[in-house]
């Protein structure tokens, strides 16, 4: 893979940049992040943390790797963590606490430090035009509220549709209140009652005539993702594009250990450098 | 530090320090582009090994191929790889720019794949040192490497030294009952050097289903839980033996690669502890200097073996 140039923000310029796309995501590196915000989003929790260089280069759709700062070696390795929203000098991630390692950080405490290495990946590709259609599934919504800032600041109209098991889950689309997003639950607690993948298809319908087709952005479990694609594949309307973000586990998440791979049509493609983000009809589902 | 002397020598190559990275755990190639641009320049590691390569390329095992342990890493890669030739083709002329001497690492599923891959790399000018993976445990369930064999180690490695005048580095197996005799038998196939351990067996269930974690069924745990697994392995390995040890098994921090030097290892290689953090070989090259220091030792070679007493 080719070094990919670095255009870092300048700091402190004072204007409100629009979220940059994938097309120029900057170096990665290793910092030691002090926490600054810890609360809980119902399951999950929002840890805010600061870091300027992070902050100034992560694209849409990248992700870091996190784990407590300091010798401790058990959790041992960092985690990977899709980037939820950025500031002028923040970070925020959503962390669902399913394991040791996601428990730890969970637990994370205002004034903690953190050791986040990012920002890495290849993030959501926003070149195209045409209506954005955002599906997010459980703890996959995170990376998506970055997504749909920068999709708003590109002035593209958007359908948002956030889908959960229950209450405790769906508490997260609060996160989003500054999209006009739909909420659908498993047990019908909150929102409509059931699966994200039902009203995805009257989301891709024909453009009018001489508008681009919609894209779908997906983000969530692996039978959520599966059925996005094939819904979309399935639809019948030309030119649908489909970027999903997936989640798999990672060592190293720079591209050494080929351990977070998943299975593309040409073979195992590494989520760490080639994805997270990845065009449906790249992989085998 | 004035009067510290960090240099150590394989054979005819000198290392500027003694860490350099394990073989799969550090992809120079991609951290170049994702890190820093002038990594392959600015090199932490004093040797470089890129992962194993094979005659043919390997898909590799089927996902998952990760799963943390308790201060542990299970991992069933399967040397997934691109083949000696598309390696030699695309990689090493790029790998030409490294500050570093070059160590390849190669793997074979016959002894006599040995004696080819090392036979391909014998006039390449980039190749520093050639390193027998004989004991990779992803490729077959029951994990029964060729490294595990005496016999199938020393014609494998015969193999390569008849193709090959580069220095030769056969890696070791944990999972036997005496590694002394499988590191006897490299040397006696014509091994210039040994490095101990590769990866330990080891299976993690799945909480819930309480079925393998791991796509492959079972895998191979690295990271500071082998540490003394790997330190005894050093230890025997280098009492026994006339040839450099490369020792390597959970080395994380500087009082790690003091130990694994005091027992006997002329280098160390850091694995798993880069995926915490990549640039960490670096960083850990000033505190072995302060280590060394606080206990009188000025010098790696004075440090190799202190622990034979």
């Amino acid at each position: 893979m080719a070094a990919r140039p670095a255009q870092p923000r300048p700091a402190g310029d004072g204007k409100e940049d629009a979220v940059k796309g994938r097309e120029a995501p900057g170096p990665a590196a290793l910092h030691d992040c002090r926490v600054v915000e810890s609360r809980p989003v119902g399951a999950y929790r929002l840890i805010s943390f600061v870091c300027r260089e992070i902050a100034a280069a992560a694209r849409p759709g990248q992700f870091v790797m996190v784990r407590e700062s300091g010798p401790a070696l058990d959790p041992l390795l960092p985690r990977p963590m899709g980037i939820h929203d950025i500031g002028s000098d923040l970070i925020s991630i959503l962390i669902e606490p399913v394991g040791k390692g996601s428990g730890r950080l969970a637990a994370s405490k205002v004034g903690d430090r953190l050791a986040v290495l990012g920002p890495l990946g290849r993030g959501f590709d926003l070149q195209k035009k045409g209506q954005a259609v955002i599906v997010g599934g459980g703890i996959g919504v995170s990376p998506l509220k970055l997504l749909a800032r920068a999709l708003a600041e590109r002035g593209r109209s958007m359908r948002l549709i956030l889908g959960f098991k229950s209450r405790d889950q769906a508490a997260s689309a609060g996160l989003f209140r500054d999209f006009d997003g739909e909420v659908f639950t498993e047990d019908g607690s909150v929102g409509s009652r059931g699966l994200v993948s039902e009203p995805l298809p009257g989301c891709l319908l024909p453009p009018p005539e001489g508008e681009p087709a919609p894209e779908v952005f997906a983000c969530g479990p692996g039978p959520m993702l599966s059925a996005v694609a094939r819904i979309s594949s399935e639809c019948g309307v030309p030119g649908v594009r489909t970027q999903v973000s997936v989640a798999t586990h990672m060592a190293c998440g720079v591209g050494s250990c080929q351990g977070c791979v998943v299975a593309a049509a040409g073979g195992y493609v590494k989520a760490c450098t080639e994805g997270p983000v990845f065009d449906a009809e790249e992989l085998k589902w | 530090m004035a009067g510290m002397d960090l240099t150590t020598r394989l054979g005819a190559i000198e290392l500027r320090h003694p860490i350099m990275n394990a073989s799969g755990t550090f992809d120079v190639l991609e951290a170049d582009a994702v890190l820093q641009p002038d990594l392959l320049a600015g090199f932490p590691f004093s040797a470089y090994v890129p992962k194993t390569v094979t005659l043919k390329p390997r898909e590799g095992n089927v996902p998952p191929r990760l799963y943390e342990t308790a201060a542990g890493l299970l991992n069933s890669i399967g040397l997934a790889n691109k083949g000696i030739e598309a390696f030699m083709e695309e990689d090493l002329p790029r790998l030409a720019a490294l500050k570093a001497p070059l160590i390849v690492s190669v793997a074979g599923e016959r002894t006599a794949d040995y004696g080819v891959c090392a036979g391909m790399l014998a006039d390449r000018s980039e190749v520093a040192a050639v390193e027998l993976n004989v004991s990779c445990p992803n490729v077959e369930l029951d994990g029964r490497a060729l490294g595990c064999d005496p016999d199938r180690t020393r014609r494998a490695t015969e193999e390569a030294r008849q193709a090959t005048s580069k220095f030769l580095i056969v890696k070791l197996t944990p999972n036997v009952t005496d590694i002394v005799a499988l590191a006897r038998a490299a040397v006696d196939g014509g091994a210039d050097c040994v490095s101990a351990i590769n990866t330990v067996h080891g299976m993690a269930l799945d909480p819930w289903t309480l079925r393998p974690v791991l796509g492959h069924g079972s895998g191979g745990l690295s990271g500071p839980a082998i540490k003394p697994v790997a330190l005894r392995a050093v230890y025997l390995v280098s009492r026994g033996l006339d040839v450099p040890v490369i020792g390597m098994g959970g080395v994380t921090t500087a009082q790690d690669v003091l130990e694994f030097m005091a027992a006997g290892a002329t280098a160390v290689a850091m694995g798993t502890a880069s995926f915490r953090d990549p640039l960490l070989a670096g960083r850990l090259v000033g505190g072995l200097e302060t280590l060394m220091k606080e206990r009188g030792i000025s010098s790696a070679a004075g440090l190799t073996g202190r622990s034979h007493g």
